[in-house]
């Protein structure tokens, strides 16, 4: 037996440190293998090494630097984390979810209609109802392919790409005709409801005037309060300090009131004096809280929960999760319906927080929801890993203009940048070969992503 | 003795454990030579050392006497060796032409300019692939799909692929744990006429008996360290045995007689399909009672996987009825079936019976994480679920680094003893067992089959699945033989001999064919 070191080892967590190690050092290399190469193009096409530096300077600059640089870098990641989670939680099931631009589309155009449907619901119903309402939109949108190939075995990739053309032109469709706002000359639908925004970072202070804001703000507060001291009794070392699971409750109880009470007499004075977000024409808005809400809660359900377990099973060995009991249809309508869902969630965000006009205009075109293939590819389908992930794709959108005006270099480059990082992961022997590494051939194979096609 | 491989001194280390240790192995030309030990000793990983898949920490490799390195399997085969490994490695949806050339493809009309953008030849492959199968007897169809052939036909599909490919060396990873005894033996034959074509072998097996019938010299392995090589004629069973494990192994278990009890499980006239809609199940009908072991002896493939499957509702039942105590569960899913109290040690552990990038614990609880303690609503308690996998690899001596390993990187018996292990410790009324010590060293094999004797003596009514007649023999009571689909004949596990049976699983009944 000396060879079976230590069962339940102590090395556990430096090993767990390890693993992570092991699991960045690809993504990160891919990055700067992209980028390096990314160089290698500009010089060539501009035809002066000198470009380089121009072009990338400029794209800093334009990602983080320059005035609302980082806060629009933040406006395009957050639809980028929910679309990408809903890629992400595909993948976990064995499932290419190729429709999130669709469901993405459905989200948009729920949340515009539900949005503009309502003029004195308070935010703090309404706001809610929305996102309900755009999650549920996308969620019939990715349940559609899910039903089919629960029960016919029709391939998904086939079927949600499929739904996206059917959601471009409802979408088209409804916007030009049922949702229309008369009242403009562009092609657009009816403003929504200020209440139904996704509060501009700027507006906060103003909000929260109203008091029915500042209970929903304090709501909001309590309920992430209520999770995260459940988390601390159960899961940290603050656990040891309690005797009784009465204590436990006691406590989380307690914290949650003290949070929603301070936060619902203090916060509006508190944003009142000291703010950081003053400039009106930034675009930043509260789903910059949603978005790392929405990871945890997908890594929460895939990694911590009895759904999560059923989803991975199916996802990992559809015959040992028949085996087990576990009913494999149902899953694969879950995890499209989740998905779909969350990709609705980002197309809400793109009207009630991003867009102009605060509605869906006829030409409005994301993209979110193929980029977000990439980025649930870089993460390897981590939904953690995707507020980084996200947030890199986020700061290139961005800084591409920048980059454009100062170099001259087409912003079109970017898109080869992202293009060429997601070759490198998805082919991590080509990064391994490219930078000498030793072979770890034996190491276990990773998982893969999807099983191809067919069942 | 020349030597057509030398290894010295091969140490491999993977994360937690010492899995190859200063490790010194010699193959001798034209011999076969047998290795054997514990499930996690070595033996795999020694293996895809000299065949290029890992590459070791210290050693080195001699071949014909001239140091070499293996670089990979692709180096290995130019270097004349080849592996048929213990887990297949075979594209399933691709013929048994197309995965015997894949990387030795042989092309027609290529030329400079197209490099080997040309058609494949597949005539000629087929040719020498006839020519090879005639040659060693390796019965092979060239042109049928891997997915459609029983594990035996695979297997010589395998060796087939390596003799293609002209392996001097050829390396056989546990051939025999999936072959019935009649398989094993033509599979001998087959090994000798590649000795008397000056090839030469290096064969694993857990099953002493073979060692004795085909080997030249035996080696063994424990912990990681080679403990040494005597040869077939120097050594007894009970002498390689405690080579193996360091202790003695009790090769016949002890068991009372059986009181059974209320009949748990009852299989009316039941019939059941495979996918190619052959009725493989034909009007079966048996029962077993509480307290006892019913085994069921057949030649593998004649519908014992299918009726498992049916009884567990992995499979559509055809016609006729299954009772588990009084509830009818003949169209039942798997969870209600496994809720009624029926626990199930598939025969295919890669596809059934693990999730490979599961970690160990994971899996110890793959049929019950839904359940009190391990899930409080929809959230797992991952610290119970810790708790009931260190119990387990305590308890059936799972050889792994730590409960958060996944299960494809344990070696192939320990998996299956986390497979035995979900499924036995659970209270249940119903065990079904197939093929459950496939793989298993000596060790833990007498051990798995005290565990299944004291299920019985709880009053668990244990239906046994098994192509080992000795396994049969040692743990059944009652003895039931499959063949072509229909139960021959349920016979007193006391009366019954070995030749009895062995004609019953041939098909022959009392003199005449059925
Ligand atoms: N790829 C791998 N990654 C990590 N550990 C591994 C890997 N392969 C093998 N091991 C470990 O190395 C040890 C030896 O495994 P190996 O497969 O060589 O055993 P074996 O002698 O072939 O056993 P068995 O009879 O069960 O097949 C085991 O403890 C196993 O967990
Ligand atoms: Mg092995």
């Amino acid at each position: 037996m000396s060879n079976v070191a230590l069962k339940n080892s102590p090395n556990d967590a430096r090993s767990a440190f390890a693993k992570t190690l092991d699991a960045l050092s690809n993504p990160l290399l891919a990055i700067l293998l992209a980028f390096v190469l990314g160089a290698v193009i500009i010089a060539i096409t501009s035809g002066n090494i000198s470009t380089v530096p121009v072009a990338y300077i400029g794209l800093i600059e334009g990602a983080f630097f320059k005035t609302r640089g980082l806060s629009e870098s933040l406006v395009a990641t957050i639809p980028y984390v929910l679309a990408s989670l809903a890629v992400a939680l595909g993948f976990k099931a064995g499932l290419f979810n190729i429709g999130v631009e669709g469901q993405f589309y459905i989200g948009s155009l729920t949340a515009a209609a539900v949005g503009a449907a309502f003029h004195d619901l308070p935010a703090l119903i309404h706001l809610p109802l929305v996102l309900i309402a755009a999650a549920l939109g996308g969620a019939v949108w990715g349940a559609i392919p899910g039903i089919l190939k629960a029960k016919t075995g029709a391939h998904e990739v086939i079927n949600t790409i499929m739904m996206n053309y059917i959601a471009y032109r409802l979408t088209e469709f409804l916007v030009s005709n049922v949702l229309r706002d008369k009242a403009s000359s562009a092609v657009q639908t009816i403003r929504i409801s200020p209440n139904a925004e996704l509060w501009n970072m700027a507006t906060v202070p103003a909000r929260l005037t109203d008091p029915l804001n500042a209970i929903f703000i304090a709501l909001l507060l309590a309920i992430t309060t209520f999770f995260f001291a459940r988390w601390l009794v159960l899961r940290t070392r603050v656990a040891a300090r309690f005797q009784t699971a009465a204590q436990k409750r006691a406590f989380t109880t307690a914290l949650t009131f003290m949070v929603a009470l301070a936060a619902f007499f203090f916060l509006p004075l508190l944003t009142q004096t000291v703010w950081p977000w003053t400039d009106p024409y930034d675009r930043l808005h509260i789903g910059l809280f949603l978005a790392p809400a929405a990871a945890v809660s997908v890594a929460w359900l895939l990694n911590k929960t009895t759904i999560g377990f059923e989803l991975r099973t199916v996802g990992a060995n559809p015959s040992a999760a028949q085996y087990a009991g576990i009913n494999i249809g149902k899953n694969i309508v879950l995890a499209m319906a989740l998905s779909g869902a969350l990709a609705g969630l980002a197309g809400a965000i793109e009207v009630l927080g991003v867009s102009i006009c605060r509605c869906l205009p006829l030409f409005f075109s994301a993209g979110y929801g193929f980029d977000s293939i990439a980025i649930a590819l870089l993460a390897r389908a981590d939904a953690i890993g995707i507020l980084p992930s996200s947030f890199l794709f986020g700061a290139l959108r961005n800084g591409a203009d920048l980059m454009e005006l100062r170099s001259g270099v087409s912003k079109h480059v970017i898109s080869l940048i992202q293009a060429l990082v997601l070759l490198f992961v998805a082919a991590p022997a080509i990064v391994r070969y490219l930078t000498r590494q030793k072979t770890k051939a034996d190491a276990v194979a990773d998982v893969p992503l999807t099983r191809g096609w067919g069942r | 003795m020349t030597f057509a491989l030398q290894a010295h001194g091969i140490t491999k280390k993977f994360p937690g454990v010492l899995a190859n240790d200063q490790v010194n192995f010699d193959l001798a030309r034209g011999e076969i030579h047998g290795l054997l030990g514990e499930n996690g000793a070595g033996k795999t990983t020694l293996m895809n050392i000299l065949y290029g898949l890992y590459q070791p920490d210290a050693g080195e490799i001699l071949l014909d006497s001239h140091a070499t390195q293996i670089t990979s399997p692709h180096d290995a085969i130019q270097q004349g060796i080849g592996m048929v490994h213990q887990h297949f490695m075979l594209v399933p949806p691709l013929t048994v032409i197309e995965n015997i050339i894949l990387g030795q493809e042989s092309l027609r009309g290529a030329t400079k300019f197209l490099g080997r953008l040309a058609v494949l030849d597949r005539a000629r492959a087929a040719a020498r692939i006839r020519e090879l199968s005639h040659q060693y007897g390796l019965e092979v169809d060239p042109d049928a799909r891997v997915q459609d052939l029983p594990v035996g036909a695979q297997q010589r599909v395998e060796i087939v692929k390596a003799l293609y490919r002209d392996a001097k060396i050829l390396i056989l990873d546990e051939p025999t744990a999936v072959l019935t005894p009649q398989e094993a033996d033509d599979l001998f034959k087959i090994m000798r006429g590649m000795i008397e074509q000056g090839r030469s072998l290096i064969f694993i097996t857990h099953k002493l008996r073979e060692m004795f019938a085909v080997t030249d010299r035996v080696s063994v392995m424990r912990g990681g360290k080679m403990v040494g090589t005597t040869t077939p004629q120097h050594a007894t069973s009970e002498m390689l045995a405690e080579m193996m494990v360091g202790r003695k192994v009790i090769l016949q278990i002890e068991k009372s007689p059986a009181h059974p009890n209320a009949t748990v499980l009852q299989v009316e006239n039941l019939q059941v399909e495979d996918e190619r809609h052959a009725q493989m199940v034909d009007d079966v009908s048996f029962f077993v009672r509480a307290g006892e072991i019913l085994g069921i002896a057949g030649v593998q493939g004649n519908g014992q996987r299918e009726l498992v499957e049916a009884l567990t509702g992995l499979r559509p039942v055809g016609a006729g009825k299954i009772f588990v105590l009084a509830h009818d569960v003949t169209h039942k899913k798997p969870r209600q079936v496994i809720e009624y109290g029926v626990a199930h040690v598939p025969e295919d552990r890669h596809k059934h019976g693990l999730v490979l990038t599961f970690p160990v614990a994971d899996n110890l609880v793959l049929c019950t994480y839904y359940q009190s303690p391990f899930a409080r609503g929809i959230e797992i308690d991952a610290a119970q679920v810790a708790r009931e996998a260190s119990k387990l690899v305590g308890e059936f001596d799972i050889r792994t680094p730590s409960t958060r390993t996944n299960v494809g990187s344990l070696s192939g018996g320990n998996q299956q003893k986390v497979i035995v292990a979900r499924e036995l410790d659970r209270p249940v009324k119903l065990l079904i067992v197939n093929q459950p010590t496939r793989g298993l060293d000596v060790g833990s094999i007498e051990f798995i089959h005290r565990r299944i004797v004291e299920a019985r003596d709880r009053g668990t009514a244990v239906l046994l699945v098994s192509a080992e007649l000795d396994e049969i023999l040692s743990l059944a009571d009652r003895i039931a033989v499959m063949y072509k689909g229909r139960l021959l004949e349920t016979l007193d596990a006391k009366i019954a001999t070995r030749e009895q049976l062995g004609l019953l699983m041939a098909g022959v009944k009392e003199g005449a064919h059925v």
